[in-house]
């Protein structure tokens, strides 16, 4: 733990240090939900307004994550690692993208809420099942970047080896917001909240476990 | 002579289900029909793609382990086998599918899982020809296929369960749950999984043979 979060502190200082990867980031948010109001998405049904919040949030999270190895040459990765060990290392990434990620998600969501309304009946299962989705999300992207990154620089591979792995975070998430916006009953969600919290720590394990074996040479 | 057993039993096997499978009587029920007898030729396509993942992943684990180039060729060649099998699942389902639902191709959770499954291998591949260093490429991609298997479990054997599904065996449709899956079935489609899990490995094992003489 005395490792983990002088870590995470120095992701979050590289983070805003880097302020124009945070702004290009806001502007995409700002841009694209804007985009949708134009074409007319402020009309949308609610199974629309969800999907349009989730593909909106899939892009960013897939350029939020791509950043995440190309600011760390693989010196100063290995750097981290003979400093703190690959193990903190690696739950550092996690706990930082994942927050980042779920910053990311909320945010999509107000700024969803304030151009076409809110649709949400149930907030506070929305905002749970946004989180857990943003979670389950870091883990692949942060796995699958760290995949690409160790390949020639091919960019578009971490998106490619990531879209099908995040399908079982997305549907089930996707499921829990139509429940939350419909106002199924918390016992009702329940099950499935409990299924995506269990997936994101399977992966979660999986990904901590299999990490080590990306950096050896 | 011993390591043919299993390919002389695998085509035994099969040519019983092929044939037998069309004589054999079915139980009647409404909408599917004789289409019943899908679940020798389809479902076991399945299964034995399963079992092919299954052990491409064991072999994954195995090269992490032990670092065994053997290992990571072996893995790969039950990849690909088991996504030819994924393939012909996909056909023989449609076709039914056609049939019965009147449609090639709905949103199912058990269809979505078999598309993502395809998915995620393709992308397997496509890793493995983004490398050049053998052991390198052998590393990276085991920890994707440990990754991918995972991830396909969960999404055809548990998402599934957590919803209802136009499958036969799935929320209220007619067909072969297990508790009408019955003995006249059970003798013809045990038989066939086995016998194409033995055709598999032994497509899996000339593929072995031929990428080591590639090597």
């Amino acid at each position: 733990m005395t490792q983990i979060l002088p870590l995470i502190k120095r992701f979050f200082q590289q983070e805003l240090r880097n302020s124009n990867a945070l702004f290009s980031l806001g502007l995409y948010l700002m841009g694209i939900t804007y985009l949708i109001y134009l074409l007319g998405g402020n009309n949308a049904a609610d199974n629309t307004w969800n999907t349009l919040l989730w593909v909106v949030v899939f892009f960013a999270a897939v350029t939020q994550s791509s950043r995440s190895f190309e600011l760390e040459s693989s010196d100063y990765f290995y750097y981290y690692q003979t400093v703190a060990g690959p193990g903190p290392t690696i739950i550092a990434k996690l706990l930082f993208n994942a927050s980042y990620m779920a910053v990311l998600a909320l945010a999509t969501w107000m700024l969803f809420t304030f151009f076409y309304g809110n649709s949400v009946y149930d907030p506070g299962v929305f905002a749970l099942g946004l989180l857990l989705g943003s979670i389950g999300f870091s883990v692949v992207l942060t796995l699958t970047n760290g995949i690409a990154s160790r390949t020639a620089g091919n960019a578009t591979l971490s998106t490619i080896l990531a879209i099908p792995l995040m399908f079982p975070v997305l549907k089930l998430t996707s499921t829990i917001n139509i429940q939350a916006m419909v106002g199924v009953s918390f016992e009702d969600v329940l099950p499935l909240l409990g299924a995506l919290g269990a997936l994101d720590i399977a992966i979660g394990l999986l990904a901590y476990l299999l990490f080590p074996y990306l950096w050896q040479d | 002579m011993k390591g043919r057993v299993y390919k002389f039993a695998g085509v035994a096997l099969v040519l019983y289900s092929l044939i037998y499978g069309l004589l054999t009587s079915i139980p009647e029920l409404p909408i599917i029909e004789q289409s019943i007898r899908n679940l020798f030729y389809h479902v076991s396509m399945w299964f034995t793609m399963v079992a092919m993942m299954a052990a491409s992943f064991g072999n994954a684990i195995g090269y992490l382990s032990k670092e065994n180039l053997q290992r990571d060729i072996r893995s790969v060649s039950q990849a690909e086998v088991g996504m030819l099998f994924a393939i012909l699942g996909l056909v023989t389902g449609m076709m039914w599918a056609k049939f019965t639902w009147g449609a090639w191709w709905t949103n199912d959770p058990k269809l979505n899982g078999s598309a993502i499954t395809i998915l995620i291998y393709l992308a397997y591949f496509v890793l493995r020809n983004a490398m050049d260093d053998e052991r390198k490429r052998a590393r990276i991609s085991a920890v994707y296929n440990i990754f991918a298997f995972v991830m396909m479990i969960v999404f055809i054997g548990i998402l599934p369960r957590m919803t209802d599904s136009l499958h036969p065996g799935n929320g209220g449709n007619p067909g072969f749950n297990s508790y009408d899956l019955d003995n006249r079935l059970r003798l013809v489609f045990y038989p066939a999984v086995v016998g194409w899990i033995f055709i598999g490995t032994w497509i899996a094992s000339l593929r072995y043979r031929l990428r080591k003489l590639q090597a």
